[in-house]
Parts: C-alpha cells; structure tokens; sequence
C-alpha cells in the first residue's frame, strides 16, 4: 500500500504547569505530529520530540529532515500489511533512511527523533488501514505501572509534587536533580512520601564522575532504586567508572541514542538499566532491538518518555511498556496531566496506583482530533505524492 | 479546626479568583475589544460549563455529609427551578443563548458539548484512591465557581450588556448568581468545612486536594478553553 501524502504540524501546547531539569525548562510542548494518507484514505498518527541537548535534533533540522528524506523514501515505497508474521521482522520492514548528506556536520547524532515520527504513523497508518491493534502485535504481558516524576523546581515545589503522587498512590517516583541541594531534596521528597515508595533520580548529565559518585553516595541513605544519566553522554568507561564505585544502580538515558551505544555500553559494563524511550531510539523497531539486547546482557529497562509528549507517542510507549517481558519503572501517559489539551479523543493518562489499562483499538489505538492539531500548530507542512 | 481552614480555602479561591479577574481575555472582553465571535465562544463555553449543574450538584448531594446535606439538597432544587422562586438556571442559560444568537444546531451542540463534559468525568481514569477525595475536590470546585460568581457575576453580565448587547432580561442568570449571592458562597464555605470534619480529612491532605484541583486556573481552563492563548496568557494558571 502507498502513502499518498504526509502533513507535518509543529505543535506548541501549554503546560499547565512549567517542567524543569537541569538543562532547561520548558512550559510548553514542542512535539512535531506526523500525519499520512494512505491509498485508500487511512490517515495514522506519529510523533516526534526533537531535543538538541539529546540526539542533537532541532525541530527546525527535524522538519527539514522529515521533507527532504524521510518523505521521498516513503513515498516511493511499496508497504505490505502486517499478515500475523513476526511482529519484529514486520517492524523491521519499515526501516527509514539513517543518514542525510545534507545534514552532515550538524552535530546530530541520530536523526532519531524524525525516524520516529514517520515510523509511528506509518504503524498507525498500515494496522488501522487492517483493522489491527499494535496489541496484537505486541501482546501485553502485565499491566503498566507509571511513575511520577518531580521537576528540579525548589523544595517546597518538590514537596508539593510528591504529595500530589502519595495523594495519587503512584509507588514509583523519579526526582530531577541538578547538584543544588540534591540531599536536602531527597530528604524532603521522602518523608513526604514514607518509605515504601520507590525513588530514583536523574541528572540529565549535570555532575562530573567524581561528584556522581559523591552524590551518589550522599543520597544512597535515602533509598535510591537508580541513578540515571548522572553524567554527559561520552566515553561509557566514565559511566562504567561511576557504577562501579556506587552501591546505586546507574541507568543510560542520554548515553543511549543507538543500538551501537547500547552495544558499547553493555560492553563497557557501564551501567545496570536502559531507558529507552521510543523518539530517542528512532521508533518502535530500533527500541525493541535496543530491548532485545539488553534483555540478553542482564540489563533493567525502563520506559521513559519525552516531556511534553501527546497521546501519540505515549500510545506507543504503554504498548511498548505492556510488551516488554520485564520494565523495571515506566514513565509517560501524562497527557492532560501536563498538556492544556491533549490532542486524543479519548484521555491517555494513567489512574490511581499510576496504572493504565492496554489500548485495544486499531492502529496505536488512540483517535487524534485534527482540531486540535490546527489549534496548536506553530508551522504545517503539506507533503503529497504528486510534489515530491 | 475550622479556624486555619476557613482562610486556606478563601485564599486559594481568592488566588483563582484574582488570576481570572486579571487575565487577558478577561480584560480583553470587560474592555471591550473582543470580536463578536469571540463573545459568543465566552458565552458558549459558559453555558456548557454551568448547564449541568444540576448533574453535579446531585453527586454532592449524593456524598454529602448529613449536615450539609440539606443545603446542597436546596441548592439542587434551586437549580432546577423547583425551589418556591420556581427559576430552572439551565433555562436561564439557553435565554442567554437565545439572545446571543445561537440557531437551534448550535444550541443542540451547546447541551451535547456539556452532555460530553459529564461523559469525560465519568471515562477519565480516577486519580484519587477514593470517592471522599473525588466528591471533596468537586465541592472545592463547585463552591470556588460560587465564590468567584458572587464576586464577578455583575461585571460579567455588564460586560455583555455594555459589549454584546444583550438585554437584561436574557442576563437573568447573571442577576442570580451576582454579587448579591455571596450568601451562597459562604454557605458553599460551611459545606467544605462539614465535609472535612464529616470524612475526617486532616490539613495536610486538604492542602494536597487544593493544590491538585487549583493546579490550573479552573475558570480560566473552562471559559477561555477554546479562545486562542494572548500575550501574556502564558503564566496565567494559578
């Protein structure tokens, strides 16, 4: 089946309240939706989340990306149903373009972000122009749990945020940390919230390997489950150096873009947990091969999320998380929770416990509302066939 | 008790209350500079967001405590015009409607956007654990809407009379709710605090439920919803 035209929207919609970490905040999302058509007039839904301080990417290289190579390619293929063959193989068949001379020297690391986005909508395209859930592919295993997670705002900010996830019942909850006041944090997030709820933290890079390790051994009294990405992505024998001097399990986010990292982390025995998070790795197929590997290294994954994502990408993500025959902490679904609007007809976010029931409808299984997607569009960008 | 909780409550709603008042669309529809069209997505979403009222105001009734009871019982029958001044408030909204210009499939559409409202309530998943924290975080809701309505209502009505046109007559809804009623606010105050002693929700978890149900400015989120956002908008959640 072929894809007859593609429609970029640029979103930016509120926070109903501002996200920060240490390397910036934001109030708003900056999610590019990726809408095609197929032949027989299916429309499906991807998304990707640039992050320059991630894979490199900008929304503006993404677009750019998007038009110039991910679209030609895609237009100019031939797409099979999925049939009931093997779900990986199948999604291994809509492997896009890695590279773009163009682009080259843009300091990009993957175009991952943009891989993702077409990715997804195709998925969504070719399932619902069957009829098939991505459930069916990837069959749930276990219920999904998600996690709160807290913004590096102040301590008092923090408190507050942590007492909304106790009044929620989540069990798990990850704390943003920047090297201010880190145990002081802690020490408040945790008696607000006792002792059976699950804290990690993550750092977004901010610490050097020996003040990880400091920190490390500084916030362990307070019950820490893991430590993520405490230092910048480089050299995994750093990260490898910061697990093995903390008793706290370490976990690559920004370290891991792609499936070579994962290998060269794995390798280096740099760390004990994955976060894989779908517009980071390039999309479904890549983050389960990602899965796969870590599966057979004795790696934990999380799955973690994009802030700011919309019912898209966290469709995606409660598929991924329910298939995965072990996750050790799953993030996303926040939708309205964060969102002004969320852009499904139907809300994503989690209840109580953090817990989500399986999305059973075709395609992701969630129904995009296009005025939305026109009412919060800073850029569109219409692609069709016959142009290109 | 009640003491410390009476005027952690009245600032929240006087913070929400304040944001409103002082937001851009606000100003932008008291001063007059809105467009027609956008008077009637302000008068639109009102209607949607007060038509069902009653529905609401049931489900208090339905987790109320005894002592409270009564009151939201009266205040139910008030709003379906079976109290002894007989005014059913959902009339009152489709006048405004009416007046306001709105054809027979745009009110149809104004009862089914409200309808969907209730719908969205009863699907989203639940983040409370329990049916006392739900019913507490709608009666802060509801009794806010009362504290900002008995101090705004007025000026709200003479906004569309001075900017809309519309009659008096077709603002009747406005007149009930308006600065007069503050009676009813401070009534929505006592149903708060006979809650709170009712279930026995200590200041601590009160203090979460504020904070989780005026996380967003609740007039702001249900009047402007549709309105595109202003300069200046961007900060205006609490």
């Amino acid at each position: 089946m072929r894809i007859v035209d593609a429609t970029l929207f640029a979103l930016q919609i509120p926070f109903v309240e501002a996200f920060a970490h240490s390397v910036r905040s934001r109030s708003c999302s900056d999610s590019i939706v990726v809408r095609l058509r197929a032949e027989d007039g299916t429309i499906g839904y991807g998304e990707a989340v640039a992050r320059p301080y991630v894979t490199g990417e900008t929304v503006e290289g993404c677009l750019r990306f998007m038009e110039r190579t991910l679209w030609p390619a895609v237009q100019a293929t031939d797409y099979f149903h999925w049939a009931g063959q093997d779900a990986i193989a199948w999604l291994g068949s809509l492997a896009l373009p890695i590279e773009d001379s163009a682009n080259a020297g843009t300091g990009v690391v993957a175009w991952n972000a943009a891989r993702c986005g077409f990715e997804l909508a195709l998925i969504d395209c070719l399932l619902k122009s069957a009829g098939v859930s991505l459930g069916e592919l990837l069959p749930p295993r276990h219920p999904v749990t998600y996690s709160g997670v807290i913004t590096a705002s102040s301590i008092e900010g923090a408190v507050k945020h942590a007492k909304r996830f106790k009044q929620f019942g989540l069990p798990h909850i990850k704390v943003k940390i920047t090297g201010e006041a880190d145990r002081e944090r802690l020490a408040a997030i945790r008696a607000a919230v006792g002792p059976e709820v699950s804290l990690r933290v993550d750092g977004n890079g901010a610490y050097s390997v020996e003040s990880a390790i400091a920190t490390c051994e500084a916030l362990a009294e307070f019950q820490i489950d893991s430590a993520e990405q405490m230092i910048p992505r480089g050299d995994p024998q750093d990260l490898a150096m910061v697990q093995a001097a903390s008793a706290v399990p370490q976990m690559a986010d920004e370290s891991l873009i792609t499936l070579a990292d994962a290998e060269a982390l794995i390798e280096a025995k740099a760390c004990r947990g994955f976060n894989l998070r779908l517009s980071k790795c390039g999309g479904l197929g890549t983050t389960l091969a990602i899965a796969e590997l870590s599966q057979a290294a004795d790696i934990r994954v999380q799955v973690g999320c994009q802030v700011g994502e919309t019912a898209i990408l966290s469709a995606a993500g409660r598929h991924l998380a329910a298939y995965l025959p072990e996750i050790s902490f799953c993030e996303g679904s926040y939708g309205s929770l964060l969102l002004r609007e969320d852009l499904s007809r139907r809300p994503i976010h989690f209840g109580h416990q953090g817990l989500a029931k399986p999305l059973k409808g075709p395609g992701l299984g969630v129904e995009i509302q296009d005025a939305l997607l026109e009412k919060y569009a800073q850029q569109t960008i219409s692609l069709s066939a016959k142009a290109a | 008790m009640a003491q410390a909780i009476r005027p952690l409550i009245e600032t929240q709603y006087a913070e929400q209350v304040q944001a409103f008042e002082h937001s851009p669309w606000f100003q932008r529809l008291e001063q007059g500079q809105a467009s027609l069209q956008e008077y009637d997505v302000f008068i639109f979403n009102l209607c949607q967001t007060h038509l069902k009222s009653p529905q609401i105001l049931a489900f208090l009734y339905a987790v109320a405590p005894p002592e409270a009871a009564p009151q939201i019982k009266h205040n139910l029958l008030e709003e379906l015009g079976l109290d002894e001044v007989a005014i059913c408030h959902p009339d009152l909204l489709y006048q405004l409607a009416t007046a306001a210009g709105f054809d027979r499939d745009r009110q149809t559409h104004l009862a089914q956007a409200a309808q969907a409202q209730i719908r969205q309530l009863c699907t989203d998943p639940l983040l409370f654990g329990t049916m006392q924290e739900l019913g507490l975080s709608v009666l802060l809701e509801v009794t806010c809407f009362e504290w900002m309505l008995s101090r705004l209502a007025g000026r709200i009505g003479q906004t569309l009379a001075e900017h809309r046109g519309l009659s008096p007559a077709s603002l009747t809804w406005f007149d009930h709710h308006s600065e007069v009623d503050i009676r009813h606010a401070e009534e929505g105050l006592d149903s708060v605090e006979q809650y709170l002693a009712y279930y026995e929700i200590e200041a601590e978890d009160l203090e979460t439920i504020l904070d989780i149900t005026f996380r967003e400015n609740i007039f702001i989120k249900r009047y402007f919803a549709d309105l595109p956002l202003l300069a200046g908008s961007a900060h205006e959640n609490r």
